[in-house]
């Protein structure tokens, strides 16, 4: 058989080599129960055979919507085998943007994981014509519905089983008819302006992005990776689809989504990414257990952090550790940093990926700090992985060294230019809009940044999210706002500025659980958020972790002014995308009454803000917003 | 719907020395049913469900379930019998774990003796795992999982119903009464509580009496209901005829949110 060029055939390759390995594991019912390379075989040969009896063809989308199983695992696999495109979409989506989604790839099935999911399908399902079948997975409170569109996956895969006993061979036939330039997936970009894009990624796209993971940092079929990142992500379908095929490490997946912590821990996963909020979430809810704890141990902790930094600075810069130093850092993981490592559930870790958007480099250094080996990964949907950190070169600021095969470079406004043979191969129904992106054989990645003269990329922020301030200085919003959320009494910020202006100012998200806890530990009484933010103390608490983060910034980018918000920007009213980035100029055009009254010398503000409540329903909240100089 | 009833309430008259809580309370369920009982607050509504689990001893009148009378038995043997209950103010142990606090609500079905399940051989052990998986089955439905392991002491309100819920359910009921389950809840709380309640009812084809106050969920759900008000029954019908009976417009004196 020739050499495999498809993710499935690298699958049915592992199959036959591994057997009766364990390929996945899930905990259901309080167990982890296993799957070996044969129990998966199985169920990708069965689900991808039902596909195609019920009229699957080469070239055809499948969508998928609902929490990581491995039934979405399966239905890629049984998807690509067939020729056919997986399409992900976000779990949290309404059946407004489902219907866009499914609309927009032409899929012709669906996989909708559970009730939820699938009531949205049926919601939307007038405007989706084209669906042939909607498959559920998880029965709870389906067992009432009658759709002739619904059918469990138990079902399909008794009926593929069928047709694989008519057919015996055809599933490993539609395997070898599969090509490197097949789509394999569609990922829609996160739509941080405009309405998203589906770029399409082939099948010899997804393997050399993967293959670039495994030589950076090889992995083999003794790693467990815990796979909760949505599949409709990029770094998903590369690190837990592509890296498992190809490298045969065995999937974990949690029992749910707030029980991921736990099930980290239970596994002793060796291989992780986390996007850069939940670092920094792990980070502030770690801050948050010290504020909180005994004297003695607040202490301790106070001891031996210092020394895991000042460990994991002279290591970046590869300089000697003095014996002192060394004794002192034994003593401190052994009083503390090793405890806290298992805690997290972290101790087995080998590799923590994290990208999506900026990291403070002071996370980095303190999970580096902690031993956690942390790494930077660089990339995007449509640009594929581009830049990762090699062991050794972890440089906090840094996005690491470009991948083999890639080339990186600047333009002369600073805009990043890629060539990478593993990035996608264009936008579906939007040949156009790819187009644009590309000038003179480079692809403009619309971040803006530089390299090092070690040959790192730094990003520094989007090309569009670069904004002037007066005197024509460029600053880059981002860039504070990532050290800003390093506090734990900071959840989300907005740094506002413009050419009208001579300096930045921004709007505060506290951290309600943190600030909260803060509050009650100094006697102070609230109810809401939206009374908590305003309370002198918590603005003077806010004004203080500014001002310590203003020291570290060039005088031009300091914050003069902010003001708490009285409440959290939120995806489900398009503030964020949902990956949680923010959308500047919908965030700027909305809030421009408050923006002006930033600068404009007031000291507080009546605010009428629009909420939408979870059920569609909407109302109105008048608050009056304090504006502090910092 | 229709045949035997499950549960039949016959002449209940329930007195506490002068104060009368229950006049002459007649009503029927049955089988694969959602009753709803409701009344202005001291109506009796409560008295009705300890009179069933026989907590209360009613001076006068008879309850039959599934034909045979229980008027005077005791309320571990109407547990025994497949009539389970939640609580207002939630009877949880709370110094155990959900987890534990679910296993012991299986304690009516565990068939081994003490010295059996001390010494944990075969068929104890298999007994228990059985229990467990039973167990892991309500977890797994009212998305207890995340807090399985944690003290029912330390979870907030709206959980620990949760948790009441799986521990009424863990008996296997063929009757469950439901006191008040959506009491002190947000919208989101009640609405995932009620998602739970219509499951459990499709799935395990249990009849239910649901006491609750909140009237959009109530005529959303049931099938019929029985108004009460100072003790006596002043009205029942589906929740249509319900809605606008005068007599219990009335009794509720203008909070017809109905």
């Amino acid at each position: 058989m020739a050499a495999p060029q498809t993710l499935p055939q690298f699958f049915l390759e592992n199959c036959r080599r591994y057997g009766d390995r364990i390929a996945m594991r899930e905990k259901d019912r309080g167990v982890w129960k296993r799957y070996t390379w044969r129990d998966y075989y199985e169920r990708v040969k069965n689900l991808s055979l039902f596909l195609v009896k019920m009229g699957l063809g080469r070239g055809d989308k499948v969508a998928v919507i609902g929490e990581n199983t491995p039934e979405i695992y399966w239905t890629e696999m049984a998807v690509q085998a067939a020729g056919g495109a997986l399409v992900g979409i976000f779990s949290d989506c309404n059946p407004e943007e489902v219907k866009f989604f499914v609309n927009h790839a032409d899929a012709t099935f669906i996989f909708a994981h559970d009730q939820e999911q699938v009531d949205k399908v049926l919601e939307a399902k007038d405007d989706m014509p084209q669906l042939k079948k909607a498959v559920y997975w998880d029965p709870k409170g389906l067992w009432n519905y009658q759709d002739p569109l619904l059918i469990s996956i138990e079902e399909a895969l008794a009926l593929g089983l069928s047709y694989s006993e008519e057919h015996p061979d055809y599933f490993e036939k539609l395997v070898s008819d599969g090509r490197a330039d097949d789509i394999a997936v569609i990922i829609f970009t996160s739509g941080t302006t405009g309405r998203p894009k589906a770029a399409m990624i082939s099948q010899a796209g997804l393997i050399s992005s993967a293959r670039g993971f495994s030589e950076v940092d090889g992995y083999g079929p003794q790693d467990n990776y815990l796979s909760f990142v949505p599949v409709a992500w990029i770094t998903e379908q590369l690190l837990g689809v592509a890296g498992s095929i190809l490298s045969g490490f065995v999937v974990n997946f949690p029992e749910s989504a707030e029980t991921v912590n736990e099930n980290i821990r239970e596994l002793g996963a060796s291989i992780l990414f986390f996007s850069p909020r939940q670092w920094e979430s792990i980070n502030r809810m770690i801050q948050s257990k010290i504020l909180d704890t005994s004297w003695l141990k607040k202490k301790v902790y106070h001891f031996c952090l210092p020394v895991g930094l000042k460990v994991a600075d002279l290591r970046l810069e590869r300089k000697n550790i003095g014996t002192g130093l060394k004794f002192l850092h034994w003593l401190s993981q052994w009083l503390a940093l090793r405890n806290l490592r298992d805690n997290l559930g972290l101790k087995f870790l080998r590799v923590g990926y994290t990208a999506g958007s900026a990291v403070s480099p002071d996370i980095l250094r303190f999970f580096q700090a902690v031993g956690v080996n942390i790494k930077q990964i660089y990339g995007s949907s449509e640009m594929g992985l581009v830049t990762a950190h090699r062991d050794g070169e972890i440089r906090p600021e840094t996005s690491g060294r470009p991948l083999p095969g890639v080339e990186v470079s600047l333009s002369e406004e600073g805009e990043i230019l890629v060539k990478n043979p593993g990035m996608c191969v264009g936008y579906y129904k939007d040949d156009q809009a790819f187009a644009r992106k590309f000038r003179d054989g480079w692809y403009c990645s619309g971040d803006y940044g530089y390299i090092d003269e070690e040959g790192h990329l730094i990003v520094v922020d989007r090309m569009d999210d670069l904004r002037s301030l007066g005197r024509g200085r460029k600053f880059s919003p981002q860039y504070p706002e990532v050290r800003l959320r390093f506090s734990p009494y900071i959840k989300e910020v907005l740094v506002v500025g413009d050419e009208k202006h001579n300096y930045p100012c921004c709007l505060v998200n506290i951290d309600l659980d943190n600030v909260g806890r803060w509050a009650e530990t100094n006697r102070i009484a609230y109810t809401t958020l939206a009374d908590l933010s305003q309370k002198p103390e918590v603005l003077e608490l806010i004004r203080k972790e500014i001002w310590k983060i203003n020291k570290t910034l060039p005088e031009e980018a300091r914050l003069v002014k902010f003001l708490n918000m009285v409440k959290e920007f939120d995806a489900d009213e398009a503030e964020l995308t949902r990956t949680r980035k923010l959308r500047r100029s919908f965030l700027e055009e909305r809030y421009r009454e408050l923006i002006e009254a930033l600068y404009s010398g007031q000291d507080e503000l009546e605010v009428k803000t629009s909420i939408e409540y979870r059920d569609g329903r909407k109302g109105t909240m008048t608050r009056r917003v304090k504006i502090c100089t910092i | 719907m229709v045949g035997q009833p499950l549960l039949e309430v016959q002449n209940l008259k329930l007195a506490f020395g002068g104060h009368l809580a229950l006049a002459d309370v007649s009503f029927e369920l049955f089988p694969e049913e959602i009753l709803g009982l409701i009344g202005p607050n001291g109506a009796g509504k409560t008295s009705v469900l300890n009179s069933i689990t026989m907590f209360y001893h009613p001076q006068e009148g008879k309850i039959s379930f599934k034909g045979k009378e229980i008027t005077g038995l005791r309320p571990h043997q109407i547990a025994r019998i497949g009539i389970a209950r939640t609580f207002q103010h939630i009877e949880l142990f709370s110094g155990l774990t959900v987890l534990q606090n679910l296993m012991v609500g299986r304690h009516v079905r565990m068939k081994s003796g003490p010295l059996a399940s001390s010494l944990f051989f075969g068929k104890a052990r298999r007994e228990e795992i059985r229990h467990r998986e039973m167990v892991e089955d309500i977890i797994d439905l009212l998305e207890l999982e995340a807090i399985r392991d944690k003290l029912v002491g330390s979870l907030p309100y709206g959980q620990r119903k949760r948790v009441d819920l799986g521990r009424a359910l863990a008996m296997e009921p063929e009757l469950l009464l439901l006191d008040e389950p959506l009491a002190g809840m947000n919208v989101e709380e009640k609405e995932d509580m009620v998602r739970f309640i219509m499951d459990i009812f499709e799935l395990k084809k249990v009849s239910v009496i649901l006491v609750e106050h909140d009237m959009g969920v109530v005529m959303d759900i049931v099938n019929r209901l029985v108004v009460l008000d100072f003790g006596s029954k002043i009205a029942e019908g589906r929740p249509g005829e319900i809605k606008n009976n005068e007599t219990v417009i009335r009794a509720y004196l203008g909070s017809s949110e109905a």
